[in-house]
């Protein structure tokens, strides 16, 4: 999955997957903080529709 | 070449030994399908989809022997026409468990000649086996490794830009030799959005993509029968490069080992799992 997101220009970093059984909450805990931290430095994904202020508008527009 | 394999055809089925041939039948110029059951049939139209240039016309040939053999009532035995891509197919097929237990089908192949090989960038345009044809040598394709060359960036704005003319068609699945399911992710609203124009980019197609991993026998029909030119083989391609690279499985090859991603459980030695 990595290596296809890869090929296609999402940076694989932003898939983790990780085995964890019901019975290990606090290492659940841990992934996902872990991951949602690493999320924080990637940024906002390049797949986001883009949010255009007034001005980029206002310019589309005419 | 084409005198050649009807005189094969012929002699199979008056001797008996099948019940009918799936081959393409020339109705006016307009190439089809068709189970061939008569010796005049087989004169009169049996075609290899030469029109303008050779292997204009192709279907997934071992999609619909797959079709005939679940649909047919006993166990009769059918012959079928091969290109190397279609013997690739019924391979990959087999290890589907979509072609059952007995060996029902008998191939009959035909080396594809030069100019269609290089049309497809073919891997091996012939199968193990053939009545007519020559057999030329497998054909480079280089676009992965162009695409690889580029940064992330520039990757993500190639694919997004391609996949973003698809009029969802499902050509791409319909024509695909070793798209078999009865239920299709793509046509589920819950796993990929529907009724979108395009749909999901690129979801729709990396979904495809992943359900292509060590299935896909590079064929090329897919490519040739989008009506928006998306260059879809080209990720299909690397997919195989990645499952061949993590598991050591090529698609296509004939014998009787699961595919990889059809095996529920741990795969012996893989332990990447977490990766
Ligand atoms: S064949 Fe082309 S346009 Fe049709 S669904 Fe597939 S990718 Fe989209
Ligand atoms: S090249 Fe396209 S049509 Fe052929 S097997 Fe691969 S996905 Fe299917």
């Amino acid at each position: 999955m990595k290596k296809l997101l890869e090929f296609s220009g999402i940076d694989p970093e932003r898939l983790v997957l990780k085995w964890v059984s019901s019975a290990e909450g606090p290492r659940f805990a841990k992934v996902v903080t872990e991951f949602v931290e690493k999320i924080r430095q990637v940024g906002p994904s390049p797949l986001r529709p883009k949010k255009f202020s007034g001005e980029e508008l206002t310019e589309k527009a005419s | 070449m084409i005198e050649q394999v009807k005189k094969h055809v012929k002699s199979l089925i008056s001797t008996g030994k099948i019940a009918g041939f799936l081959g393409l039948r020339n109705d006016e110029g307009v190439v089809t399908p068709f189970l061939f059951q008569q010796p005049e049939d087989v004169d009169a139209a049996l075609s290899l989809g030469d029109l303008d240039v050779p292997g204009a016309a192709r279907y997934p040939m071992a999609k619909l022997a797959m079709r005939l053999l679940q649909n047919s009532q006993d166990d009769s035995i059918y012959g079928v026409l091969v290109r190397g891509c279609d013997e690739r197919a019924l391979n990959e097929l087999k290890r589907w468990n979509q072609l059952g237990t007995t060996d029902r089908l008998i191939k009959v192949g035909v080396a594809c000649p030069e100019e269609l090989a290089k049309d497809h960038q073919c891997r091996k345009p012939f199968p193990d086996e053939f009545v007519a044809g020559e057999k030329v040598s497998p054909q480079p394709n280089d676009v992965v490794t162009e695409i690889l060359a580029k940064d992330l960036d520039s990757r993500l704005a190639y694919w997004l830009g391609e996949f973003n003319r698809c009029i969802k068609c499902y050509g791409c699945r319909d024509i695909c030799p070793v798209c078999f399911c009865n239920v299709c992710t793509l046509g589920d609203d819950t796993l990929v959005r529907t009724g979108d124009l395009p749909p999901e980019n690129p979801m729709f197609h990396l979904t495809r993509a992943v359900h292509m991993a060590g299935r896909c026998i590079d064929c090329n029909l897919c490519t040739e029968a989008c009506p928006a030119d998306i260059p879809l083989r080209t990720l299909y391609k690397r997919v195989a490069e990645i499952i061949a690279d993590e598991f050591g499985y090529v698609t296509g090859e004939p014998g009787e080992g699961k595919s990889p991603l059809n095996i529920l459980g741990p795969e012996p030695g893989h332990t990447s799992a977490n990766d």
